[in-house]
């Protein structure tokens, strides 16, 4: 037994305060969102910096993360809703964590790209060439949409796989010839080595893409009210970006956001296209092709099926609920 | 200071030497840094575009190797347009010890910018505090067991086997595990730490404990101390100032797991300022928080090496060498 009670005592507090240290901070929000560094997801702090989630009656709390850490956290049930890519959606359904996308907040239009080193002009100057590319992610499944164009397979050319954010130094090192990324690293490897230019990005393949807020289905029959308000928000923060009035205004809570000037985020915005709800509605609607939601997610199921992201194809139809878009004004 | 009085085997050094070598351990290699940022000559192997001329592809502030900036600049001549103009650079990762400075001032100066965001020494404060209860957990569990069983043999032989297998396998490893168990703010956040740090501490104090010299136990002993009280009045008073070493360096140990520890979950505290400038290659930024990380861990050494002496006056190896 401890003689010293006093000692007892902090001994108490300092194990009683790091319980609370652990826990205190995760007190329930009735929703809880996790975003990341995408310019169509970080468009969400102009509703959260303007006050526009609690004007809407939504007690929502978004937090930040690094964009595979948010994965996680949805896989552990942590999260109620994500904002992430369609085919990642079905690679996070895949490994078990049920989610149903319920919103499209835009696609990417040029914010991802295969970059060329100086000297090489087109997608056709790679084959046979060495590409430095994530294998298994959206900007594998880009080259090979691109290369399809050119009649060309994945066996004409030489994958080395490389983690995105260190695609800059691979270009720059000279062991590859091209390299595929999204912004900000495209831009940033174009910056490393002056003469290197995109041959291929997503503006030439809209909706290969999409970026969307997917949810725990239990969530959605919990919270249906509370979603068709959010939506709703979105479409406001979508008009704000967009409007020349405003627009300027959106992209300085973007840019402060993520660390960046505002002239240089501007860039950045000019890559995705955001998606309102008007539009979001045409898109929702079962077809194929790259113009359909459906399509899209057909296509990106492929890939990872092709690729040994997973084995077994997913069911696309339960990944998609499109009500509470068609419910928006 | 003649060469015979510097290098002496085990001895120590006269206070002033002391002093100046200390000083010296900082100002080297920051004088290194400093010749390869300000001497052209040293290094410089890019060039910094100040004006563009007729080379559509080039941007002021845009890096470009020696080389190719030549072979522009050639075919420019020949041509007869408008030369690229630019100035000997560094690559972008190694900016200057004034570019960091000013880094270090502004960052701290700079409010922010969102309405949910917190300025930095909010951001580094939070940072301790993972730290702050990694440790003090970690230490509640790690210092005793890691007594018993430098004490008791049959106690080492139950526990080690398996510590020595598990410190093996990477902290960061747990993160989804620990972000499942408990949740996405600071408490996988102070796992991680707690992982990262526990299994070592035991080891190492389990150690230390058996370093005791073995003239006081029999001592002890002879005076009639029970088997109990040999633990409470003869060991842990005697290993304490080596207990207090092995504290303070277990110390510098978690701090070294912050900033996987801090990417798990919601990203957070100083690691959100460092890879939120590292993604934008904002590197004086980052060399900015690397050296406030540095200072606040050395600070604490320091402040803990000067407690201990008033701890432990009886402690030579702490006075002379700490």
């Amino acid at each position: 037994m401890l003689r010293r009670p006093a000692l007892g005592l902090v001994l108490a507090w300092i194990v009683v305060n790091a319980i609370a240290a652990g826990t205190a901070r995760a007190a329930p929000a009735p929703l809880r969102i996790g975003y990341s560094d995408w310019p169509g997801w970080v468009a969400w702090q102009i509703a959260i910096d303007k006050g526009w989630l609690s004007e809407a009656g939504l007690d929502v709390k978004f937090d930040w993360f690094d964009y595979s850490a948010s994965m996680e956290a949805f896989a552990a049930g942590k999260l109620d809703a994500e904002l992430l890519t369609n085919g990642d959606a079905l690679v996070m359904g895949a490994g078990g964590a049920r989610n149903v996308m319920i919103l499209i907040t835009d696609y990417s239009n040029g914010n991802d790209m295969i970059v060329g080193r100086p000297g090489i002009k087109t997608l056709a100057d790679l084959k046979g060439k060495r590409i430095g590319v994530e294998i298994g992610l959206v900007d594998h499944l880009l080259l090979l949409d691109g290369l399809k164009k050119q009649g060309m397979t994945q066996n004409d050319v030489t994958l080395v796989n490389s983690k995105t954010n260190e695609t800059p130094q691979v270009l720059a090192s000279g062991q590859v010839d091209a390299i595929g990324a999204w912004q900000p690293n495209a831009g940033l490897a174009m910056k490393a080595l002056p003469g290197a230019r995109p041959v291929y990005t997503s503006a030439q393949s809209p909706g290969l893409i999409y970026d969307v807020m997917t949810v725990n289905p239990a969530s959605i029959s919990a919270h249906r009210a509370d979603y068709i308000k959010l939506l709703r928000v979105w479409d406001r923060v979508v008009s704000y970006i967009n409007d020349p009035k405003t627009q300027a205004d959106a992209v300085q809570i973007m840019a402060a956001r993520v660390g960046l000037a505002p002239e240089k985020y501007q860039q950045l915005l000019a890559g995705t296209h955001l998606i309102s709800i008007a539009e979001a509605k045409k898109i929702m609607v079962k077809a194929d092709g790259l113009g359909s939601l459906y399509g899209s997610t057909q296509n990106a199921d492929d890939f990872n099926v092709r690729n040994a992201v997973y084995k077994q194809p997913q069911k696309i139809d339960g990944y998609i609920e499109p009500s509470l878009t068609a419910a928006q004004p | 200071m003649a060469r015979s009085t510097l290098f002496r085997v085990l001895r120590p050094l006269s206070p002033r030497a002391r002093l100046v070598i200390g000083v010296l351990s900082f100002v080297l290699p920051v004088g290194l840094w400093s010749l390869v940022s300000y001497v052209p000559a040293v290094w410089h192997p890019q060039v910094m575009i100040t004006d563009p001329g007729s080379v559509s592809y080039l941007d002021v502030g845009a890096h470009l190797t020696r080389a190719a900036y030549q072979s522009e600049l050639a075919d420019a001549k020949q041509e007869g347009r408008a030369p690229p103009r630019g100035v000997p650079a560094n690559p972008i990762y190694l900016p200057s010890p004034g570019e960091v400075l000013k880094a270090f001032y502004t960052s701290f100066t700079t409010p922010p910018e969102t309405r949910d965001g917190q300025w930095l020494h909010q951001s580094l404060w939070h940072s301790i505090q993972i730290i702050f209860w990694g440790y003090v957990i970690s230490s509640l569990i790690g210092v005793p067991l890691g007594i018993l069983c430098g004490a008791y043999a049959a106690l080492a032989r139950v526990n080690e086997p398996f510590i020595e297998f598990f410190r093996y396998l990477p902290a960061p490893a747990f993160g989804a595990l620990m972000v499942a168990i408990l949740g996405i703010y600071d408490g996988p956040k102070i796992a991680i730490i707690v992982i990262g740090t526990f299994f070592q501490q035991v080891l190492i104090i389990a150690n230390t404990t058996r370093k005791l010299d073995p003239a006081l136990l029999e001592a002890a002993l002879t005076l009639g101390t029970r088997s109990r009280q040999l633990l409470t009045r003869v060991v842990v008073p005697a290993i304490l100032p080596d207990l207090y070493r092995d504290q303070r360096i277990l110390l510098g140990w978690a701090w070294t797991y912050l900033i996987v520890a801090e990417l798990i979950g919601t990203t957070s505290g100083i690691t959100w300022f460092i890879t939120q400038q590292a993604r934008y290659q904002h590197f004086p930024n980052v060399y900015a928080a690397i050296a406030m990380i540095g200072i606040i861990g050395l600070g604490t050494d320091m402040l803990l090496a000067l407690l201990g002496r008033h701890l432990f006056p009886w402690d030579r190896s702490l006075a002379k060498f700490a």
